[in-house]
């Protein structure tokens, strides 16, 4: 977030220093953030507080009521059980390592590499766009379960591609490689945020490149990528602090099996905060993992200065 | 300090006086009673048709209702219990039902059996226990069920072999399994073997339960069992008789209707009674399965007990328990209501109300019906409704935990029981 | 990307040509056969979604339907005990029509708000925002749900559209990236012209954000139409329920009887085309771009 570099271009040094007490309002600020604020204020901040403290608790969810106290604050215990004698967390960390770390690179480099392919004025290009986004919009119903069951079984449409006989989801190798390659099908969502990024990139640009001799490469090195890196951040960021989180697809499609090879963490979050109740133990939990993913959104954020190019803030065109 | 004993005096009479007088009242005034289930189209149909019927004999009573899928039913329902936002009447299974009542959630039936607003006459001892905690009615039965080996006959015709005894052991039920594979080439049996309700059951037949009858410890002295029948499994999975942990896992999600035994990709299976509707409906027209008692240890006891399908329970959230009651009652005995329902919620309770469904039953209908008097001349007695915990120990502990890890060679059966018995024991202590 | 300028020498011409037709084979044959791929699953559904119960457990994988059975739609749309699709859909365009359009508003605004001032407390309202999206929902539900339960929301469309109207974090956030690419000199030039902020806000920066608007939309109305947690928990009255509420009350995997399976195909396959209708009617926008002229500066 680093505002230092404001417009040095034609600007007069006057009228600079006039731009950053113009941009500098605590009220404007505030006034335009307002929505949020008051919203985070008054129905995000109890829930998350609430969770907070629960993680300090033996708070059984079944039938107890928290603003009743139906809960003793119980120090560290649940963190130390699930650092120390929980056999199956650990099995849900390595899950979740394992998923993000394949899941979330891939899926960001095929969305790029669709959002490039696509974003041209061919014709079809509208047809083959809804087709691609489609796999991305089918939800989570009992029906849409059974199709990605259906894809992945024996004789099913992967299978038949790769040209395999693998049970995918029982052996203990493959299942994980269901949700990953689940994750990079449904690659929508990424690649219409890169898709619309491409389009705010001038055309002028391009056109002036052109003109100066620049290739295909050179453009896509010298004006995409640099141009697009807001965007790459967001989706690197987001797709990070998702993947994190994936739950659904774990629910309907493997349930975690089999030997909790896709027990991601908010899968067992809620098996120990809805199955067994505890939800003390849940919160906790969910705890670690929201300071897991803000260390690593924050490693993000650090390695931004490096390479992410804001054209509002730098004002180089 | 008379005047003031005085005036809490005149208080508690006047209440005690008006308080009938109001309740009268309220019987008259319009009152919304809140009731859950989870279920299919099917049963949601039905359900909301016996409401309307209701709510037109007690035009005073506004039935409010709502329903879901049953893996959603839950998470629901918990909610609704931490908010205090129970509805008068909630479907209950037999898995949940101690766990709820053990936190106060369920409220005993017995008061209205008493002031006959809920008749159970209909309803036969056994049955009627399986809603018992202790001596009180925490669920009303509405339908029964009970594990069963799904057959096929045509396949079993097709080998050559004989049906099997209606007692058979678990010898021979991996003889036949094996003489299955060997003639057909299919699977002798597919289906998890490794079943939780399978592993409770075993022990039922020998003469004991999973669980001690307080809920607080593992309930068998003796693994061996346990590992003697994984052991089989073993045996069976190697001898490509029945599919393998890897193989069972592309049909464990599917359900009934995506089980092998609907494809013709083997001869038997194990399911719920009621699930032989849904099996015949995805298998099409001209198969014929049957339902068999689960097989038993030599020279032991049957593993096949009555279970409720479901009860409908009064919750101690309820604003309105004395309606919930009368709708229950309604539920199960008027014979109307009867006819809406059918056999869905599994075998009805009341003999009455079998006897006035008989002449319309289908051939399925006949089959469970049959299957179900045969348990109940041939059965072990209804073991108490599960422990606080099971859900626990079933997800994070049998499967994960043993099931897993033995059937794909990470850990023998041995070491896998001593372990179930081990975690198992922590969980249920807490109920002590 | 139509020939702009003919090249004189025909010999040229016509290899270029024959470049350029080799390129579109070579690319709608590579588009276009990872494009079956990608909506195999959808036309797996639709054939299922005509097919009779028996035949889809049969036949699982064959996208052939033995026979057209429409009546599946038919059963499907009946809902339960008299309460129809139509209820369904109505609840799902509130749902999801006010929803999209609360939390793409607003989040627009306190975008502009994060990206072109500053103010005191920036970094830690920032930080606290994206923040909101690092806890898992499920320790969060109940305690939302007390919360909701204290002020009387639960059994309304309260709980679902009040809390958009503060926007969505991930919509703040992707906005922001967006109103940073653009660049300043407008800004301040509107300035100079005696513009106000809010003036610079819906006369300069909203019509540039077009694409990022419309991405935004798209993702809302889907994710808001696909939520059935939510709905599930605060709108607990079969005249309320959503679409997505409604297709996972069809089948009970526990319990017994027949599931009408084909009837919940054929409620799945429709309940895909608004989502779908949303996307093919704006993605036009994503295509067409904005004109970005006159910002050589």
């Amino acid at each position: 977030m680093s505002n230092s570099a404001l417009p040095a271009t034609l600007v007069g040094s006057k009228r600079r220093v006039r731009a950053r007490h113009w941009r500098h309002s605590n009220l404007a600020g505030y006034l335009f953030i307002s929505p949020w604020l008051i919203g985070y204020l008054l129905f995000a901040l109890m829930p998350i507080l609430a969770s907070l403290m629960l993680s300090f608790t033996n708070y059984d969810v079944l039938g107890h009521n928290i603003l009743r106290g139906d809960w003793d604050f119980v120090g560290l215990d649940n963190f130390e059980k699930m650092f120390y004698h929980d056999y199956r967390y650990w099995k849900s960390v390595k899950a979740t390592l394992n998923y993000v770390v394949f899941a979330v690179p891939l899926r960001l480099m095929f969305a790029l590499a669709v959002a490039m392919l696509l974003n041209t004025k061919r014709h079809g290009v509208y047809f083959y766009r809804a087709a691609y986004y489609t796999p991305s919009v089918v939800g989570g119903s009992v029906a849409v379960a059974l199709m990605w069951r259906e894809i992945f079984q024996r004789d099913g449409l992967v299978n038949n591609i790769l040209g395999t006989e693998i049970y995918w989801f029982g052996n203990p190798d493959y299942a994980m490689w269901v949700l990953v390659t689940l994750a990079v099908w449904q690659f929508g969502s990424p690649m219409l945020v890169f898709l619309a990024g491409l389009r705010q990139i001038p055309q002028d640009m391009y056109e002036a490149a052109s003109i100066d001799g620049a290739n295909f490469f050179q453009r896509f090195w010298r004006i995409t990528i640099p141009l697009l890196t807001p965007i790459i951040f967001f989706n690197l960021v987001m797709q990070t602090i998702n993947g994190f989180q994936q739950f659904t697809q774990a629910f309907i499609v493997t349930g975690g099996r089999p030997l909790d090879r896709t027990l991601l963490y908010p899968l067992y979050v809620y098996n120990r905060g809805f199955v067994s109740f505890q939800m003390g133990y849940a919160s906790a939990m969910a705890w670690v993992l929201l300071v897991t993913i803000a260390f690593f959104t924050l490693i993000l954020f650090a390695s931004s200065r490096l390479w992410v190019y804001y054209q509002g803030d730098e004002g180089k065109s | 300090m008379k005047s003031a004993k005085g005036l809490i005096l005149t208080l508690i009479l006047m209440v005690a006086l008006v308080a009938p007088a109001a309740s009268a009242i309220s019987a008259q005034e319009n009152i919304e009673l809140h009731i859950t289930w989870w279920g299919s189209q099917n049963r949601h149909d039905r359900t909301i048709a016996v409401i309307d019927m209701f709510h037109e004999q007690n035009p005073n009573i506004e039935v409010v209702y709502e329903f879901s899928s049953w893996g959603d039913y839950w998470t629901l329902l918990t909610t609704k219990a931490s908010g205090e936002n129970l509805p008068d009447i909630m479907q209950q299974d037999y898995a949940f039902l101690k766990e709820w009542q053990s936190r106060d959630l369920l409220a005993p039936l017995d008061p209205f059996i008493a002031d006959g607003t809920l008749d159970v006459s209909g309803v036969s001892d056994v049955v009627l226990g399986t809603g018992k905690i202790g001596d009180e009615l925490y669920g009303l039965p509405l339908g029964t069920n009970s594990q069963a080996i799904l057959i096929d006959v045509q396949a079993f015709e097709k080998a050559g072999i004989e049906l099997p005894a209606p007692d058979w052991t678990w010898a021979d039920f991996e003889e036949i399994s094996l003489a299955l594979h060997e003639k057909l080439g299919i699977w002798g049996f597919g289906g998890p073997l490794s079943d939780e309700a399978l592993w409770k059951s075993l022990y039922m037949g020998y003469g004991t339960w999973a669980f001690n009858p307080e809920g607080t410890a593992i309930g068998y002295e003796d693994d061996q069992p346990l590992v003697d029948y994984f052991d089989m499994i073993l045996r069976l999975i190697d001898a490509e008789a029945i599919p393998s942990a890897e193989q069972w896992a592309e049909y464990a999600d599917l359900g009934p209707e995506g089980n092998p035994l609907v494809t013709g990709q083997s001869v038997m299976g194990y399911w719920w009674s009621n699930q032989i509707v849904a099996i015949t409906k995805a298998a099409g027209e001209g198969r014929e399965f049957k339902l068999w008692h689960l097989p038993r240890p030599e020279g032991g006891q049957p593993q096949n007990y009555i279970k409720p399908s479901q009860f409908f329970s009064v919750t101690t959230q309820a604003k309105h328990p004395k309606e919930a009651a009368m709708f229950i009652n309604f539920f199960v005995n008027n014979m109307e209501a009867s006819d809406a329902l059918g056999t869905e919620r599994g075998v009805p309770v009341v003999a009455a109300v079998r006897e006035h469904l008989a002449p319309a039953l289908s051939p399925i209908d006949i089959e469970t019906f049959d299957f179900l008097a045969r348990v109940e001349a041939d059965g072990s007695p209804v073991p108490p409704p599960d422990p606080a915990g099971w859900a626990e120990i079933r997800d994070n502990i049998y499967a994960p935990q043993f099931v897993d890890p033995v059937l794909y060679g990470e850990i023998s059966p041995a070491e896998g029981a001593a372990m179930l018995r081990e975690e198992a024991n922590l969980i249920l202590a807490r109920n002590k | 990307m139509t020939t702009k300028a003919i090249p004189k020498s025909t010999g040229i011409t016509l290899t270029r040509r024959q470049r350029r037709l080799l390129n579109a084979v070579l690319y709608h044959f590579f588009v276009g056969l990872v494009g079956i791929a990608m909506v195999y699953p959808i036309l797996w559904m639709v054939s299922a979604s005509f097919k009779e119960t028996a035949d889809i457990w049969q036949n699982i994988s064959s996208i052939w339907p033995k026979s057209l059975h429409l009546e599946n739609y038919s059963n499907g749309w009946k809902g339960f005990g008299g309460i129809s699709f139509t209820t369904f859909y109505k609840n799902s365009f509130i749902y999801s029509g006010f929803g999209t359009l609360f939390q793409v508003a607003s989040s627009a605004v306190v975008a502009y708000g994060f990206a072109r001032i500053e103010f005191s407390g920036k970094r830690i309202c920032f930080a606290l925002m994206l923040s909101t999206m690092m806890l898992p929902d499920q320790v969060r539900m109940i305690p939302q749900y007390i919360l909701f339960n204290e002020l009387g929301w639960v059994n309304s469309f309260a709980p679902l559209l009040v809390p958009r109207l503060g926007g969505a974090a991930f919509f703040i956030f992707m906005i922001i990236q967006f109103i940073r690419g653009i660049p300043t000199e407008l800004d301040e030039a509107a300035m100079i012209d005696g513009c106000g902020k809010a003036g610079i806000f819906f006369r300069i920066i909203l019509p540039q954000l077009t694409p990022a608007m419309i991405t935004a939309a798209i993702f809302s109305f889907y994710w808001t139409w696909d939520d059935f947690m939510t709905p599930l928990i605060y709108l607990n009255s079969p005249k309320m329920y959503t679409v997505s509420v409604a297709l996972r009350a069809f089948s009970d995997r526990g319990g017994g009887g027949a599931t009408d399976w084909g009837a919940i195909f054929a409620m799945s396959t429709l309940s895909l085309l608004p989502v779908f209708i949303i996307f093919v009617a704006f993605q036009r926008y994503l295509v067409e771009g904005i004109s970005t002229t006159g910002l050589k500066g």
